[in-house]
């Protein structure tokens, strides 16, 4: 049996005194798309945050392997280095730092933690306008500080851009769908459908069916009270969609 | 009832200077006051009779030996040792300099300007015609051995003048005590950037006094960065005095273990119609006290002014401490002034944020305090020159 690219086993987290995650197990097979699908307050976004090593949050118990290897006692820096990416629902905006310099800053960094040679400011350029050009980046925004009065769609777009260029074999999308028009989200959809591919496995969190619309999963997970209490095909989104949330608390109880 | 003071060690020194160079009145006024303590206002964070253990023997005139610890690169440098400026003649079109003599700073009742009217021998004199397309700068030093140096520079720009000046401070020897003056005076309409650079020793002891005198229509934009020197008080006075002149009065505190770096500034609304923007970045790390008092004056006929003065501090230890005190005096009634003053941490969700695109804690941490102080940086035009002082800020950052 080959190796998933990402198992969660009973994983359990906390902030402050308040446990959030309540036993989450999940394994996304290499080159699959997966989504998460749950209400606000289920705990999606946290499992977001704990994959990507947000130090808030208390690991009580569990295990999360990428591609085979227990990232749990690495630093966020570490775990991109090792392929995890997370797309935020809320980038965070960063003054005084140019979109450009950031962007070359993280791909040396990973390409040094992988042991590569670091990238020629042109090979950089041009990679940038490659994967800009899809998305409908231009060299503008990427002179502007990082994320500093961008709209929506454009730290949206911005995300995606950076997942094109950091080439991650994991990425966990986090309500990417939000605060994006119809327009907005098919440019974001194609820029991470044309990031599918087998060496890569994407977890998509969402509370809306409307997204997976753009982002077929294959399979898709119901998330209640802190953990997946039902697995299914594409079709369960859609049986989400017109039954409501509801009908899965039972499960979960 | 007159209670005398007592007399420590570094202020009997400085007593006995003064009074060798025939400064009766100042040694006088010295010895009955003293080194200013907490209890006087303007020095209540730099409590100078505790902070100014020794004072060192007065430095004698030094050629310069060391090699410069900044240049910027297509600048005219100026050297200036121990108080006596090298003047070649090669300076600039538009330049004219020569010297005069005694301190250009005279009148303000400060015990820095007190010290530096008594003690500096002469005075760097710069008069700038025109637009002038090369950086000057002014290269500070104080060589020789541990040395208590005054020095002097009067800067004159006339009117329609444009032009970058860049003063730096540096030195030999950490024994050093340097007691820098200057007197910028800005005619009608001018447009000058002017920078001074404290890169002292980390063990040295540095004060700087810096006047400017903003003519009508000016535009002024001053950056004011301490990097170095263990103990620092750089006093700032502006004074408006013509209509319709604007100024950017910026500054970078960066203070480091075992350091207290103060810069105090008064800006004073003289004449009606001017506006002011006093914005000063602190960024303080290991044991170390990074203060900025802050203070617009609004005179009564200053009618239609508009001043804002923001402090920003980011503390990057616990033992760390950054003080700030802005303060606002405000005498005539349709005026816009502000101000405001915040202190923190570098932000969690930030670093998580960098750091989650594989950039390593220590780089993240730089990355956000120099995107914090390029605020300040971001507005100097002359682009060797902002590389230059990025630099300056990527070493410290770095070391």
């Amino acid at each position: 049996m080959t190796t998933p690219m990402l198992e969660i086993r009973n994983l359990h987290a906390r902030i402050a005194e308040r446990e959030i995650l309540r036993g989450v197990n999940l394994t996304v097979p290499a080159g699959e798309v997966h989504a998460i699908m749950g209400r606000n307050g289920s705990g999606k976004s946290t499992l977001s945050y704990v994959l990507a090593g947000k130090a808030d949050y208390e690991i009580t118990e569990g295990e999360v392997l990428l591609d085979g290897e227990d990232i749990l006692a690495l630093d966020p820096s570490e775990r991109a280095a090792k392929g995890l990416f997370l797309a935020f629902q809320y980038p965070i905006e960063i003054p005084g730092v140019a979109t450009m310099t950031f962007l070359k800053a993280a791909m040396n960094a990973q390409l040094k933690a992988r042991g590569q040679a670091e990238m020629t400011t042109p090979d950089f350029m041009r990679a940038v306008k490659e994967a800009g050009q899809s998305l409908h980046i231009d060299s503008d925004m990427l002179k502007r500080a990082l994320n500093v009065g961008f709209s929506g769609g454009e730290k949206k777009r911005a995300e995606i851009l950076q997942m094109a260029l950091l080439a991650p074999k994991m990425c966990v999308l986090d309500e990417t769908d939000s605060g994006l028009d119809i327009d907005a989200l098919k440019i974001v959809s194609d820029g991470v459908n044309a990031l599918r591919g087998p060496g890569r496995s994407m977890l998509v969190i969402t509370h809306y069916q409307r997204l997976l619309n753009h982002i077929v999963p294959d399979v898709v997970h119901v998330f209640s009270d802190g953990r997946v209490v039902e697995s299914g095909g594409k079709e369960l989104a859609l049986e989400l969609e017109s039954k409501g949330y509801a009908g899965f608390d039972e499960a979960a109880a | 009832m007159h209670v005398p003071v007592r007399i420590g060690p570094a202020e009997a020194k400085l007593i006995e200077q003064l009074g060798s160079r025939g400064a009766a009145a100042a040694a006088e006024r010295l010895a009955q006051s003293g080194l200013p303590t907490r209890k006087v206002e303007s020095y209540h964070y730099t409590d100078l009779k505790m902070l100014l253990r020794t004072v060192p023997e007065l430095a004698s005139a030094e050629k310069a030996l060391s090699e410069p610890v900044f240049r910027v690169p297509g600048a005219h440098r100026i050297p200036m040792t121990n108080g006596i400026a090298d003047l070649d003649g090669t300076e600039p079109a538009g330049v004219r300099a020569g010297t005069t003599k005694g301190s250009a700073l005279t009148e303000r009742d400060d015990v820095l300007v007190r010290l530096n009217a008594a003690l500096a021998a002469e005075t760097l004199r710069l008069d700038v015609e025109g637009t002038v397309g090369t950086v000057l700068h002014i290269d500070r030093r104080t060589e020789g051995d541990a040395g208590h140096m005054n020095d002097s520079v009067h800067l004159f720009v006339a009117d329609g003048a444009r032009a970058t000046v860049i003063e730096t401070f540096s030195g030999s020897d950490e024994g050093h005590l340097s007691n820098h003056a200057s007197f910028v005076a800005l005619g009608a309409g001018v447009e000058l950037t002017h920078i001074l650079l404290d890169l002292s020793g980390a063990g040295a002891t540095s004060f700087a006094t810096a006047e400017y005198q903003i003519g009508a229509g000016a535009k002024l934009r001053t950056v004011t960065i301490h990097v170095g020197s263990a103990l620092s008080r750089i006093n700032l006075f502006a004074r408006f005095a013509g209509e319709g002149a604007h100024a950017d009065i910026t500054g970078l505190n960066l203070a480091t273990e075992g350091q207290h770096s103060d810069i105090t500034l008064e800006v004073s609304h003289n004449v009606p119609r001017c506006s002011s923007k006093p914005l000063f970045k602190q960024v303080a790390r290991g044991r170390s006290k990074a203060v900025f008092q802050g203070k617009i004056v609004v005179a009564p006929n200053a009618q239609k002014t508009d001043a804002k003065l923001m402090m920003q501090g980011l503390m990057l230890s616990d033992e760390a401490e950054i003080l700030s005190k802005p303060e606002l005096e405000i005498f005539a009634d349709d005026v816009v002034c502000g101000h405001g003053s915040t202190v923190g941490a570098l932000d969690e969700d930030s670093m998580f944020y960098l750091m989650s695109r594989g950039i390593p804690q220590a780089e993240a941490e730089s990355m956000l305090v120099r995107g914090f102080l390029e605020e300040v940086l971001d507005p100097i035009a002359d682009e060797q020159l902002h590389d230059a002082l990025e630099s300056v800020v990527e070493k410290w950052l770095s070391t």
